[in-house]
């Protein structure tokens, strides 16, 4: 994420919110679902789109109860095993980010997975800026010191 | 999300599709890629750029952003998006009347018939007043009654336009006012619209149907061709033409009117492959104007080095007759000077019969067509080319479904090119897309009827009221339908929204920016019904088959249930 280039235009938030968490997956429909789609990343303020940094030493993990949050040990990201949660929001009470959305309706916790059934993550792809984009840790590092 | 699949169905651009990617030219097909994906929320109409507080935007999947900061929400944001279109439109239509109605009162041409002409002209100062009165009693009593009652009479350009503006601004109005205004906005469009084709008709005489050439081949080896794009002042046009033809150089036009009689303009190529003609090598000067002109133009012309002159620049000379001999003076310079240069014209071209009016089809022989079950309904072709869909492919196939299922199908300005492109408009071609008895009975209809009937500005509507006033019905009760299978202009919105407002179902591709708001979406369906007998109908399933289109509008038209208008068979 780079904050200088993001704009707050919310296309990520309105991408994500079709690809990712509608049934239809089309934007046309998707609009109108009910309940309403709730998307993986939302922007901060007025320039900072945000979504789970899946972190090394995840506070979500350690926080849930049983096992739901879960790493992918192949990919390392962090994810949410839908059907074990038990909506008890203990991984939205210490995601240091803020980025799990408890889902009232569905009683489950919502976080980005960063579209690991995917390839490659849908707000980086549709970020007209790209300020969202996907690049191995270690250019990150480099780039960031 | 989609990317192109196929640019263009006329199979003669193909070469000069590789020839540009070889130059390593962006071609429209390119820069459209570019701009995937494109903003969801302009794309669906809930975004307002209209003040400074903003931008905003209705967020459908956050609750705290449904509303923008002056507090419209999705359905007035929707709403206004069309009716921001529609503005836009109407003024295409007025310009074009305003331009054209200067250049007579100039005195520049003599006007075939006087006083027919000085008649037009002051009714053209009344629509500003008092919305055409003038006008208002050559359309059905029972048309203007239901405008009346729903209050979208116009009641002049001063007050309609600038009130309905005035909607972006402010106050307090719900959706069915903002779809209101836009179809207020629009029937002025559509008189615009209509008095330029009959100030046409007064001051070039009558419309009679002639062949015209279409498509590249179309642009002459061995002599200076000058290439007249988009629309601008008819004078002037008319009098390149004129000039043009004493210094031999050969005027062809680009999404700009075949027909000026006496005068005759082939037409290179249609809105979507504006820029492949530049690439043959052939095109020795370019006269622009505003409307269909894409701004890329330049830069590939200048590639070619081909000058490109603008009509209507602010300084441009005001004599239009000194003006067009500068322009052909220009051509046959440019020619001299690009002689030596690589020139491919391909043999492609097509012969079409255009300009057809109420007085070369007679209405009373359809009506009786249509009442013998020989023609089951009539379709109005429209639209240009969008690039969103491979070009011409969904008119084509769709002209093509209706003609065999013996639609009678009327075409006009750039959708007629499109057709005329792949013989629908050719009168030796009908058998080729009609059957035998439906060919005959085109042939019964008026003299060389091609499968596709191309009507000059606002004949069409003089037509389809000549058919209604035969069969003593309304248009609404009629079997009509227009079709828009590849709109992309503004004027193409109003144009749709003027033809709903006279009781003609109307489908619309591709989706008009108001798809985020259910409310409006069913207020163009539903409320569009009650208040005038017809619908507009859009469609938010982006890949659907022509062949599938065509099928739901010929359901429609015969009437059958299940979807879209519920229009009853001709009886």
């Amino acid at each position: 994420m780079d904050k200088t280039k993001c704009t707050g235009c919310h296309q990520c938030e309105l991408w994500c919110g079709t690809e990712i968490a509608s049934v239809s997956k089309e934007l046309y429909q998707a609009i109108h679902e009910e309940p309403q789609p709730v998307p993986r990343v939302y922007v901060e303020g007025k320039d900072f789109a945000l979504q789970c940094r899946h972190c090394e030493e995840a506070p979500c993990i350690e926080a849930c109860p049983n096992g739901t949050m879960r790493r992918d040990p192949e990919t390392g990201l962090v994810y949410v095993n839908e059907p074990t949660c038990i909506a008890c929001w203990m991984c939205v009470m210490v995601c240091p980010f803020g980025i799990i959305n408890p889902s009232a309706s569905m009683k489950v916790a919502i976080k980005c997975d960063r579209c690991k059934n995917m390839g490659h993550p849908i707000c980086a792809e549709v970020c007209p800026t790209q300020a969202l984009r996907l690049e191995e840790r270690k250019d990150y590092r480099i780039k960031a010191f | 999300m989609e990317f192109i699949q196929k640019k263009t169905a006329d199979s003669t651009l193909e070469r000069f599709l590789t020839k540009a990617a070889e130059n390593e030219l962006s071609l429209v097909w390119d820069r459209y890629e570019g701009q995937i994906p494109e903003c969801g929320f302009c794309e669906t109409g809930l975004s307002c750029r209209d003040c400074l507080q903003g931008p905003c935007i209705s967020h459908p999947f956050r609750d705290s952003n449904k509303r923008g900061v002056c507090g419209k929400d999705k359905d007035i944001l929707a709403a206004q998006s069309l009716l921001r279109l529609v503005l836009k439109g109407t003024m295409v239509y007025l310009d074009q009347l305003n331009d054209f109605a200067k250049g007579v009162e100039s005195g520049e041409v003599k006007p075939k018939n006087k006083g027919k002409t000085d008649q037009i002209l002051k009714e053209v100062q009344n629509l500003f007043k008092d919305g055409g009165i003038q006008t208002k009693k050559e359309l059905p009593k029972n048309l203007i009654r239901r405008w009346e009652e729903t209050g979208i009479s116009p009641e002049g350009i001063s007050r309609d336009l600038f009130k309905a503006s005035q909607k972006l601004e402010g106050g307090v109005g719900d959706v069915e006012e903002m779809l209101l205004w836009s179809f207020k906005s629009s029937l002025l469009g559509s008189m615009a619209h209509w008095l330029h084709g009959n100030l046409k008709r007064s001051v070039f005489g009558d419309l009679i149907p002639t062949k015209v050439e279409v498509n590249l081949g179309a642009l002459k080896k061995g002599v200076p061709n000058l290439l007249l794009y988009g629309s601008f002042s008819l004078i002037l046009k008319c009098k390149i033409a004129a000039e043009a033809k004493k210094k031999g150089v050969y005027v062809t036009g680009v999404c700009s009117d075949p027909l000026i009689p006496p005068f005759s303009f082939p037409q290179v190529t249609n809105y979507g492959s504006q820029e492949i003609p530049i690439l043959t090598g052939a095109v020795d000067l370019i006269v622009v104007g505003n409307q269909f002109v894409n701004p890329s133009l330049t830069k590939i012309a200048r590639e070619w080095e081909i000058p490109v002159i603008p009509a209507e620049g602010l300084k441009r000379e005001k004599n239009p007759s000194h003006f067009a001999r500068q322009i052909v003076e220009k051509a046959k310079k440019s020619f001299e000077f690009r002689r030596n240069l690589p020139k491919e014209i391909p043999e492609v071209k097509e012969v079409a019969m255009m300009g057809f009016s109420r007085e070369n089809v007679e209405a009373k022989k359809v009506l009786g067509a249509l009442n013998k079950g020989q023609i089951k309904g009539i379709a109005i072709l429209s639209g240009s080319n969008n690039v969103k869909f491979t070009q011409d492919q969904e008119t084509v196939s769709m002209a093509q479904e209706f003609l065999k299922n013996n639609i009678l199908c009327l075409s006009k300005g750039e959708a007629s090119v499109a057709l005329a492109k792949y013989g629908l408009l050719h009168p030796d071609l009908k058998e080729k897309y009609c059957d035998k008895a439906f060919s005959n009975t085109l042939s019964s209809l008026g003299k060389e009827i091609p499968s596709i009937l191309d009507f000059g500005d606002g004949e069409i509507v003089n037509f389809l009221f000549d058919i209604a006033k035969a069969g003593k019905k309304e248009l609404r009760d009629v079997p009509i339908v227009a079709v828009f299978p590849e709109a992309h202009r503004s004027s193409e919105v109003t144009e749709a929204m003027w033809t709903v407002a006279m009781g003609i179902s109307t489908y619309f591709w591709p989706s008009l920016p108001v798809t985020g708001s259910q409310k409006t979406m069913e207020a163009l369906t539903k409320f569009c019904y009650e208040k005038f007998g017809s619908r507009l109908n859009i469609f938010t399933e982006k890949k659907i088959d022509a062949r599938a289109k065509a099928n739901l509008v010929l359901k429609a038209l015969k009437g059958e249930e299940g979807f879209g208008m519920s229009g009853k068979p001709w009886k």
